[in-house]
């Protein structure tokens, strides 16, 4: 009965994750969201979680990991166009291609922090999306992007409607369950530990390159299951997937909704899906410039996002009982 | 017998000669202080040791291994831990979770994949943490952050930190800088509990911390060691008077 409990304690976030996220297309719509956004909604969560164990455990700040999202995305497609129209094994060679990129810019970055790491990482990408943009033109269709896919397929099941968003939310349950396993292990210590203080860390006798190499490519292949569920839900790859704007718009999630607390990153991706969908409508082009608003007064007044928020609040709400 | 051995080390640092040729043996489980007028090259002997500075010439080392040219967290693994002048210590962490890392680069050596593991789930190494914090006396701030510790706890669980991996070796670099005399007192009796045969080398100026601490002291100056003996050879030594604390007694 213990370890009943015990269980339940351990894995609430995630059991709570996934309550929300499958029943999320009996309540979402009530909301005003279209179909397929909540599939949207997911794919990103699992991106900005992976993006959560670079940038929240380490507090490396990648400006670059559209490169994995869209060099995924691409391989996908064109495994999907030339080779077959099922989904594994264009899933399975898309993620391993984007892990081989990724350990090698890991790899060259690393050796930087703070603002230069960022750059770097930042001219990486912009090197794979002018390349897509001219040698590799004739594979992943320039500025037109990639068109003409099949239907995906999983084995015999059309990856269209309700199934796409169960596959892609169990992914998202799943992988959210494996970063918090991480944060609970050693690792996921000693990936904190590179943020807090380096310099000790080493002198630990741990060597925190390494670590800091495992975040970055951990972190990238959540970008890259990303990138190829992206296909999976909408057969066709935008060239906007490799560009800097991509970057970026994880880094915003992510810090609207708190850096560092895996739930937090998937909260603001909710959230800015959303209003950019949903908000747009009502708002037009003003969005972005809501959005800004909203994202300077994260910054300035609350730096740990809405979970800092939520902490706040029930902080205040606690408080006050104990205080009776 | 000697734990460490420097043999002729040699570093410059352009035009300055920061060590000279320095020889020096320390004895397996004695403290050996270090001192020397400012910019004698103490500092920049303990950074050789740990591996963040490379001697232009000569050998170290350690226990019969070779230190020059091996990384910092390798070295650590070895068996040498160093204190910092300004605690070193993981601030966002709590004072556990800040133990518990050196616990598990014991067990696991400087990188482990163990992504599945859980933390909690091991309890012995847990406990041995505790244990560590509490014979620092640090057990009331178990899960506090560490950021948040007074300065001389933060010295302590520095300490914590380093003694949690079984160092055979520690190094201090100026471990009661900037504290005030009660602490320094608490401080050189911390020291002196520390005594599982672990061999100490210190670097400070304060005096009556290295007479009271040292079995053996060492005097650099200008990057050379101009001197090598027991407290009351060294409070007797003309050279030393000359060089070190004839100009701090003036």
């Amino acid at each position: 009965m213990n370890t009943q409990s015990n269980f339940w304690q351990y894995n609430k976030t995630v059991l709570m994750f996934a309550v929300v996220a499958l029943t999320m297309p009996f309540w979402f719509p009530l909301m005003g969201g279209y179909s397929g956004l909540d599939t949207k909604i997911m794919i990103f969560c699992i991106f900005v979680v992976g993006f959560d164990i670079l940038l929240g455990f380490t507090g490396y700040l990648s400006f670059g990991h559209a490169a994995f999202f869209g060099i995924s995305a691409y391989v996908t497609g064109i495994m999907l166009k030339n080779f077959s129209d099922n989904i594994i094994p264009a899933m399975l060679v898309a993620v391993a291609a984007a892990t081989v990129v990724a350990l090698i810019i890991g790899l060259l970055t690393l050796k930087r922090t703070g603002i230069y790491f960022s750059i770097l990482t930042l001219a990486f990408a912009e090197m794979f999306d002018s390349m897509a943009m001219s040698m590799l033109q004739r594979w992943t269709g320039g500025e037109n992007g990639l068109t003409g896919l099949p239907t995906p397929m999983l084995f015999d099941l059309k990856m269209q409607g309700d199934t796409v968003f169960y596959f892609c939310a169990l992914m998202a349950i799943a992988l959210f369950y494996f970063a918090k396993r991480i944060e609970r292990s050693p690792v996921g210590l000693m990936m904190k530990a590179i943020k807090c203080n380096q310099t000790r860390l080493e002198y630990t006798g741990i060597n925190a390159r390494r670590y800091k190499l495992l975040a970055f490519v951990l972190s990238a292949i959540y970008a890259a299951i990303a990138g190829s569920l992206m296909v999976v839900y909408e057969p066709f790859v935008g060239h906007e997937f490799l560009g800097w704007h991509q970057s970026g718009e994880i880094v915003i999630m992510s810090v609207i909704g708190g850096v560092g607390t895996l739930v937090g990153p998937m909260l603001g991706a909710a959230f800015m899906l959303y209003f950019e969908n949903v908000m747009s409508v009502n708002l037009g082009e003003q969005w972005l410039l809501v959005l800004g608003v909203i994202f300077m007064a994260v910054v300035i007044f609350m730096p740990g996002g809405f979970m800092e928020a939520m902490a706040r609040l029930k902080k205040r709400f606690f408080t006050t009982i104990d205080g009776e | 017998m000697a734990i460490l051995d420097i043999h002729q080390v040699s570093l410059s640092f352009g035009g300055l000669k920061a060590l000279q040729n320095v020889n020096l043996k320390i004895e397996k489980g004695t403290t050996h202080a270090l001192i020397g007028p400012n910019g004698a090259g103490k500092s920049t002997l303990l950074n050789v040791l740990t591996g963040m500075l490379k001697p232009d010439d000569g050998s170290v080392m350690f226990d019969g291994k070779p230190l020059l040219n091996v990384n910092s967290y390798d070295i650590n693994q070895l068996g040498i831990a160093k204190v910092f002048q300004t605690p070193a210590i993981f601030p966002e962490m709590t004072v556990l979770q800040n133990v518990t890392i050196p616990v598990f680069a014991a067990r696991d050596g400087c990188f482990n994949m163990n992504m599945f593991e859980g933390r909690s789930k091991q309890r012995p190494l847990i406990e041995f943490a505790e244990q560590q914090i509490c014979e620092l006396g640090l057990e009331k701030h178990m899960n506090m952050m560490a950021g948040s510790l007074s300065r001389g706890d933060k010295r302590r669980l520095e300490m914590a930190i380093c003694l949690a991996n079984k160092p055979r070796l520690l190094l201090l670099d100026e471990p009661t800088a900037g504290m005030a005399r009660h602490e320094t007192e608490k401080t050189i009796e911390l020291l002196r509990s520390i005594n599982d045969g672990i061999t100490k080398v210190i670097v400070e100026h304060d005096m009556n911390v290295v007479f009271s601490l040292s079995d053996k002291i060492s005097v650099l100056s200008q990057g050379q060691i101009i001197a090598e003996g027991s407290p009351t050879q060294i409070k007797g030594h003309p050279k030393v008077i000359e060089a070190y604390l004839g100009e701090a007694q003036v």
